[in-house]
């Protein structure tokens, strides 16, 4: 295989891999793709400029989702990280890891279905504290599997030494083991904060409605037939993601197998 | 003092992650046998027999089944002729970072993105239209909504094709597989038998419990059915949750039979997965 037909090959995949992305932002700068033309006929920025004005406020949904999936990010990641630790020094540690997958291998819409009874017990339906419970229910197990397996013992004797010298538990975790800890920290925070950003089984049952994430927005749009929003919504959905994967790649997959 | 703190995040642990688990999981089955809800009709087995003797759920069960085995066994090879023959070219320059930009797709704007391509005035319709290769809009194949869950599978299988080359990618470094690689040139192998001998069995024992925990996931996926599926078969979830929205209360119990019976397999599967039972694997027997 010559050079240049490897360079198309590798082009072709890029373009490909990237197709998706290219042919959603062009339909969110379109309002007006009809039957037979392959490209719309008008291209326009009225889609984006009216985020803010747009009467459904697509600006807020976009707003609730980040307050939702950062919260349940930093709970599942901090409580997951000092869980952790406890839980990988007990004797009943592998039965711990075969429980917390549990959780996030049942589908989020019918582990929400199969709960739903107690939240409304518990007045935690059509609320945003209620969604951020429901979603933590998922991620904080997947933080616990995560973090119990890092918790090693080479991590262990350097907060023991910090405590023979004379160190507090509180200087330990913040002058060593968080530090040491942040790579971990960050892939940890990164996926649960994903788990939350692409829910939406779970947040339909849970929020009733009421709490419109952008992934329900979505729906919604594709629902009604209006696509260019559709588009531009799911262009708001996938650029946190994104720029989160392409920022902390070298984090990703490759340093936790 | 440190028994204090393990037994109390201990105690976190299970209230926060099984707990709620056995709580909705008993719920569901009394649910399902008329003890609770809004259904309550004291002890009955008549919901379990109508769900059990009903083709609709075991068809739903199968189709399930089909699209899980079908995407992830797409993905699956696809996956692995990638890694395996252009391994290297993912390792750096654009290829490195772009691969990983598939993962920030959420499953519903993987569907949209199906029903845009796919659809009868979708993007290929368009093109085959102004190619002359079909006539009108009607003319174009259902590639969505399908019998042969074509477009949920596609979709699926979009979704899970970067992840195992990922997955796989970050395998074929952590086993040194391109020193095995070379080593069995040098014992005299060929492409075939190198890949066959060595770099398959590896790669497919250690990525064995991925598949089953992908297999589940596809099994009870919601979002990309409910937009891309058909009324009938629905896979699990949207034939389950479609149970509980409708008008009629005698078919709420059922929603949770299918419910109960959902979870059962999936605790089933990940005991299989965890009795550390060794992927046998040799392509001879």
């Amino acid at each position: 295989m010559t050079l240049i037909t490897k360079k198309l090959i590798k082009s072709l995949g890029i373009f490909l891999i990237l197709f998706p992305f290219l042919f959603l932002l062009g339909l969110s700068f379109s309002t007006n793709w009809r039957f037979p033309s392959i490209l719309p006929l008008e291209i326009t920025p009225d889609n984006w400029l009216g985020l803010f004005s747009f009467s459904g406020n697509l600006f807020e949904s976009f707003i609730l989702s980040i307050v939702i999936s950062v919260s349940v990010g930093l709970l599942s990641t901090f409580t997951g990280f000092l869980a952790g630790k406890y839980i990988s020094e007990t004797i009943i540690r592998e039965k711990i890891i075969f429980l917390s997958y549990l959780p996030y291998t049942l589908s989020p819409v019918l582990y929400a279905a199969s709960i739903y009874y107690y939240f409304v017990y518990f007045n935690l339906t059509g609320n945003i504290i209620g969604v951020i419970v429901g979603q933590i229910l998922i991620t904080f197990p997947f933080s616990i599997n995560l973090f119990t397996g890092y918790w090693n013992s080479s991590i262990k004797n350097l907060e023991n030494l910090v405590l023979t010298l004379g160190g507090t538990k509180l200087q330990s975790y913040l002058k060593v083991l968080i530090p040491i800890s942040k790579r971990m920290l960050l892939i940890v925070f990164f996926q649960t904060f994903i788990i939350s950003w692409f829910e939406y089984g779970l947040t339909t049952i849970i929020g009733v409605g009421k709490i419109q994430t952008l992934t329900i927005r979505v729906y919604q749009f594709i629902n009604e037939a209006n696509y260019y929003y559709a588009a531009l919504s799911s262009c708001l959905l996938i650029i946190p993601p994104a720029f989160l994967l392409w920022f902390n790649k070298k984090y990703v997959f490759r340093k936790i197998i | 003092m440190k028994n204090k703190s393990q037994s109390f995040w201990l105690s976190l642990f299970f209230a926060v992650s099984v707990l709620p688990v056995v709580a909705g999981f008993v719920y569901a089955l009394l649910y399902s046998f008329g003890l609770a809800g809004v259904y309550e009709i004291g002890f009955t087995l008549k919901n379990w027999a109508a769900i059990l003797s009903s083709p609709e759920i075991i068809n739903s069960f199968l189709f399930s089944f089909y699209i899980a085995v079908v995407s992830i066994s797409i993905a699956l090879f696809v996956a692995l002729w990638f890694v395996i023959n252009y391994g290297a070219h993912f390792d750096k320059g654009i290829l490195s970072y772009v691969i990983y930009f598939p993962l920030s797709i959420p499953a519903i704007v993987a569907a949209f993105f199906i029903i845009q391509l796919l659809s009868k005035s979708g993007l290929i319709s368009r093109i085959f239209f102004n190619l002359n290769l079909i006539d009108n809009i009607n003319s174009f194949p259902d590639l969505v909504n399908d019998n042969l869950g074509i477009g949920i599978i596609l979709a699926h299988t979009l979704l899970a094709i970067p992840f195992f080359i990922i997955f796989l990618l970050g395998l074929y470094h952590s086993q040194n597989l391109e020193n095995l690689k070379q080593l069995s040139f040098t014992l005299g192998a060929d492409k075939k038998q190198t890949t066959k001998r060595v770099l398959l069995p590896i790669l497919l024992n250690k990525v064995y419990p991925t598949i089953i925990l992908y297999f589940i996931f596809v099994l009870s996926s919601y979002e990309i059915p409910l937009l891309l599926g058909q009324q009938y078969p629905q896979m699990v979830s949207v034939f389950a949750v479609r149970k509980l929205q409708r008008f009629d209360l005698a078919d709420i119990p059922q929603a949770y039979v299918i419910i109960s019976v959902y979870v059962l397999i999936v605790i089933v599967s990940l005991f299989i997965l965890f009795r550390k039972r060794k992927l046998e694997y040799d392509f001879d027997n």
